[in-house]
């Protein structure tokens, strides 16, 4: 099965690529546990 | 739906090098991390000089020098293509280096927490005090004094007492903590908020300057930077909105502060247009000033890649939004993006809140938006930092969008990026380059039709607070206005002069009858009545009474919603005066009288003197380039046609008439005034008067005038609004006449005119002139020096029998200043107006109050003593000319205190 | 990458252990996705951070290497409009070479 599978998740999102509550949302179907979400800011 | 409309921005950036490393938040955390780093040992070396600032091709674009679209012909890296002969001064704005700005730092500290080395301070006072735009702050005093000793101020700094102050590696001064332990009021944060303070008055004094807004006008300001004051028990108190506009003069106004990261200044502005729409303020400014902790943000991958450190600069913005003027890009309300708390967080969803759903619900294409103001960073600020080029992405958001809706095919996708965006020119100081720096850029073109609509868009990061892990974001579409410009004003016509109704003695029916007559023979101008009703065709703003209408015009011509005015029973300040146009009858030719009520000097003969140059003014405005100039023959003519003649001889450009009289000369007998010889008639404003009536009303039996266009604008120094006078007995074709008579002096700029030729004038000594006629001019008394320094022979009754004025009444030698206070708003502030102007009786007027009443009976030659004895005695009073004499103006409640004081006095 | 972050990352991976925890990016460049890779496996090369000299050995992965694990209608609705906006392979390439595997 997936990479993801059965693991903890780190996210590390971008304001200006794809924030982390996006990459989060992606994941919530799937059998892995977010552990973390942040968003970083360059400006 | 009339729109609030954008009716002037202003941009400052201040070169901040010494900040960089002593206040930048990524450069004082690494030297409590890392003290050693090689990093801060090496930044020096990275910074740059103010010149290198001021020619960086972005900079010049964000004070108004250079339009967005030409960084896209300058070749990347910016910053080694410097724009050649770039200076500090910018269209919207300035450039301020450092030295300058630490002291407008102390001058908006009002608790002594700023501390400043002496010579230091001196040098700074000098130069500010020359400054155009600050030179006028009050508390620039403070730099006169207080000087502290260089030992205190590194003592305090290395104490961990106060945040230091340097300027090119020196310590000049410090901002001392406000509070032993306060956290909220550290000397850390009372740094960032003197700073923010500071740079955001400094920008509304740019915006005050350079769009000629009078302090006193701005009713409400909404300061939306990302710092925060207050003390512990309230950290984010705020209100540096009140703080900024009582640097700035503002003192009619209040304010709040609107945060939202990056997007506060999205917000400020919907807001903004959102109370002037409702009508709860009429100017309303959004003002912002520097992040000192952004400074350097991203300096660490600046200078591990061998570039400068391009984030040096504190940005600042000021904006005003007021009601509609028929002119001004109009700011639509009605569809107003916004990321919904449930929007969710994914780029797509985030876009489509702000940017296609208003435009859906406006029902406008994506495709007929000109442009997007997203966020303006810089990208040669952010790309080295691995953030990528931000305004490039969001255009390319918006277009990706775009084709996932089917409104553009996916092989235009490079197209429409490149057609719908700009290259981003703002310093990174979060909030700043939020869309907003374009819009000084965007209401100039569209009033030059270049562009007709442009989504303006700020984003914030709410998650950097750690209160919520949600995005923000915000847009507001700007739109030409559908007024058209000043070409399209002129040829559509499109002037918009309002009527009040009330008051004349042939009723309401007959001045509407004057309104509709003038909008069929004149098609460049749109009357707007002011009273009870209207017949169709006509536009209509409701006033119960003429009291009520009387304030509906003050505050429509205060806002822009009207270009001038028409109305009978009006006050001027003294000062002010109005030029009226007749029809002689001799020949049907029309002739300027100058002029015809109100005062343009407490002295007859001088006001006779300004009344010409006033006259000349308004001939120009309304398109006779050279009007010949002749004086009636009354009573000083012959010292006014001298000093016009001296004026003319040191450089005026004044063309004189020639009597038609055998013995010809620039002085008008009766028979020049039927025969309508001069395109001006100068004479004095009672006799003017009387003149307009007499040839407005002959040939209908004497109760009706029917011919020429009234008595007038009101006209002056300082005057600035265009109000044109009828009587209670003109009949409609004068109130039509007068009614286009108000629209040609507004679209030839009456109050420019008039400033321009009272420039020229002053060049050739009008000064000298009028000092010269303050001898004995008034009514019966003895002889005085005016005359005797006369020449001999002069022809006529001046010399003869000269009356006098009492000799403080004068005024001193060259009052030709400002005119007299305000009369009823349509001047200046009093307290400016009537400043420093005599050498006795001075008084300082109490806080200024709506003037409704009238006081009638006090003699025009102490009129102004009396107006300050009621200074004295703590009423707001302005003296003033009403239609059939002098008058005293006072607020309704302040009558009978001022008519006894008046009386107590003996000038009743 | 953020210095705050760092330390949680730091922590998870002690809290978890290197195996079982994964980093998803979804940064817009792909010379900042690689730094954040290089940072989460060999440790943070600006020698920053708390991640200087300490290589966890983390897994980095940008999310959009993982489209085929997530569901397409999620995808499409989160995340798709933006492989349109960023230079998807660079980063793709860029995240990869810190993976060593």
């Amino acid at each position: 099965m997936g990479i993801l599978a059965g693991k903890k998740v780190v996210v590390l999102g971008d304001r200006d690529g794809i924030p982390g509550p996006a990459i989060e949302e992606c994941l919530k179907p799937l059998d892995a546990e977010v552990v973390f979400v942040a968003t970083e800011c360059f400006v | 739906m009339r729109f609030p409309v954008i009716k002037g921005a202003a941009y400052a950036l201040i070169h901040a090098n010494d900040m960089v490393l002593h206040q930048g938040s990524t450069q004082t955390s690494e030297a409590r991390l890392n003290p050693g780093s090689e990093y801060l040992k090496a930044l020096p070396a990275h910074l740059r000089s103010f010149q290198e600032v001021v020619a960086y091709p972005p900079n010049q674009v964000y004070i108004g020098n250079l339009r967005p679209a030409a960084l896209k012909a300058i070749p990347r890296p910016w910053r080694e293509n410097p724009v050649s002969g770039a200076g500090r001064e910018g269209k919207f704005g300035e450039i301020m280096p450092l030295d300058e700005f630490y002291g407008l730092v102390k001058a908006a500290d009002m608790f002594d927490l700023v501390l400043m080395e002496g010579n230091y301070q001196k040098a700074t006072a000098a130069k500010l005090a020359t400054h155009s735009a600050v030179a006028d702050w009050k508390t620039l005093a403070a730099l006169e004094k207080g000087y502290a000793p260089p030992e205190r101020i590194r003592e305090l700094v290395a104490g961990g007492q106060a945040e230091p102050m340097y300027l090119a590696g020196q310590l000049i001064g410090c901002v001392r903590k406000a509070h032993d332990f306060d956290a909220a009021l550290s000397e850390h944060v009372m740094f960032e908020n003197l700073v923010s303070k500071a740079s955001a008055a400094f920008c509304l004094s740019l915006l005050l300057r350079k769009t000629g807004l009078p302090a006193t006008a701005v009713e409400y300001i909404i300061e939306c930077s990302e710092e925060a004051c207050g003390d512990m028990n309230q950290r984010g108190g705020g209100n540096f909105a009140k703080a900024i506009g009582e640097l700035c003069g503002c003192v009619n106004a209040t304010g709040s502060d609107t945060r939202g990261f990056c997007a506060g200044p999205v917000h400020a502005l919907v807001e903004a247009a959102a109370l002037v729409r409702a009508g709860v303020y009429r100017d309303v400014v959004v003002v912002a000033g520097g992040a000192s902790a952004k400074l350097g943000m991203n300096g660490k991958d600046h200078v591990r890649k061998g570039l400068p450190i391009l984030e040096d600069t504190l940005g600042a913005f000021a904006v005003h939004i007021g009601a509609d003027d028929g002119l001004s890009p109009i700011l639509r309300i009605d569809i107003v993006g916004r990321h919904r708390i449930g929007s969710g967080a994914a780029p797509q969803a985030v876009m489509r809140a702000i940017v296609t759903d208003p435009l859906d619900q406006g029902g406008i294409p994506l495709a007929d938006v000109d442009c997007f103001s997203a966020e303006l960073q810089n990208p040669e600020i952010t790309e080295p930092a691995g953030a990528g080029d931000v305004p490039l992405s969001n255009y390319k958001m918006i277009a990706a969008l775009g084709v996932t809706r089917k409104d553009f095919a996916r092989e235009d996708l490079a197209k429409v990026v490149e057609r719908i965006g700009m290259p981003g020119f703002a310093p990174t100081q979060g909030h700043i380059p939020s869309g907003v720096p374009f819009l000084g850029h965007c209401r100039e073109m569209m009033l030059e039709g270049l562009l007709r609509r442009v989504m303006v868009i700020g984003k914030g990061s709410l998650f950097l607070g750690r209160l919520t892990n949600l995005f923000d974001g915000v847009s507001l579409v700007v739109e030409k206005n559908p007024g058209g410009g000043p070409e399209d004003q002129a040829r559509v016509g499109r002037t918009r002069v309002g009527l009040t109704l009330a008051g004349s003695e042939h009723g309401e029916a007959e001045m509407l009858r004057g309104a509709l007559l003038a909008q069929e023979r004149d098609p460049a101008v749109e009357v707007v009545a002011i009273g009870r009703a209207a017949p169709p065709g006509l536009a209509l703003v409701e006033a119960a009474d003429a009291e009520a209408a009387r304030e509906k015009m003050e505050s429509m011509l205060a806002s822009g919603e009207l270009d001038a005015a028409v109305t009978m029973h009006y006050s001027f300040p003294i000062g002010v005066s109005t030029v009226g146009r007749v029809i002689a009858p001799a020949l049907g030719r029309g002739m300027y009288i100058a002029n015809t009520t109100g005062a343009s000097d407490t002295s007859r003969i001088r006001a006779m003197l300004k009344n010409a140059i006033t006259a000349i003014a308004v001939a120009k405005a309304c398109g006779n380039e050279t009007p010949s100039v002749g004086i009636l023959n009354v009573e000083g003519a012959r010292q006014v046609e001298r000093a016009l003649t001296d004026l003319r001889d040191h450089g005026y450009p004044i063309r004189f008439a020639a009597s038609g009289r055998a013995d010809g000369g620039a002085v008008m007998r009766g028979n020049d005034l039927l025969r309508g010889g001069p395109d001006i008639m100068v004479t004095d404003s009672l006799t003017g008067n009387v003149i307009v009536k007499l040839l407005s009303a002959f040939t209908a039996g004497g109760d009706r005038e029917t011919l020429g266009d009234g008595y007038g604008p009101g006209a002056g120094e300082g005057c600035e609004r265009i109000i044109n006078i009828i009587s209670r007995a003109s009949g409609a074709p004068v109130v039509a006449g007068a009614l286009s008579y108000a629209g040609a002096c507004a679209r030839g700029d009456l109050p420019g005119r008039v400033a321009g030729e009272f420039a020229l004038a002053r060049k050739a000594g009008l000064d000298k002139a009028l000092a010269e006629l303050a001898g004995p001019v008034g009514p019966a008394a003895p002889a005085g020096p005016a005359e005797l320094a006369g020449p001999a022979g002069s022809v006529g009754p001046a010399g003869a029998s000269a009356p006098s004025e009492p000799a403080e009444l004068a005024g001193p030698a060259g009052a030709s200043a400002p005119p007299g206070p305000a009369g009823a708003g349509a001047l200046a502030a009093p307290a400016q107006a009537a400043g420093g102007e005599r050498k006795e009786q001075t008084a300082t007027p109490p806080p200024p109050k709506a003037v409704s009443e009238e006081l009638t009976g006090v003699d025009i030659l102490v009129l102004e003593d009396a107006e300050r004895a009621l200074w004295r005695a703590g009423i707001y009073a302005t003296a003033g000319m009403g239609c059939t004499g002098p008058v005293i103006l006072v607020a309704a409640a302040d009558k009978e205190k001022a008519i006894a004081a008046l009386k107590t006095a003996r000038f009743l | 990458m953020d210095l705050e972050n760092q330390a949680r990352v730091k922590a998870l991976a002690e809290q978890y252990g290197s195996d079982d925890l994964i980093v998803i990016l979804g940064g817009a460049e792909a010379e900042s996705c690689g730094l954040t890779a290089e940072t989460v496996s060999a440790g943070d090369p600006t020698f920053a951070g708390p991640l200087a000299g300490v290589p966890l050995g983390l897994k980095a992965y940008h999310i959009f290497e993982l489209k085929d694990e997530i569901d397409p209608g999620i995808y499409d609705e989160q995340i798709a409009m933006m492989e349109m906006v960023m230079d998807a392979d660079a980063i793709k390439g860029e995240v990869t070479t810190y993976r060593g595997a």
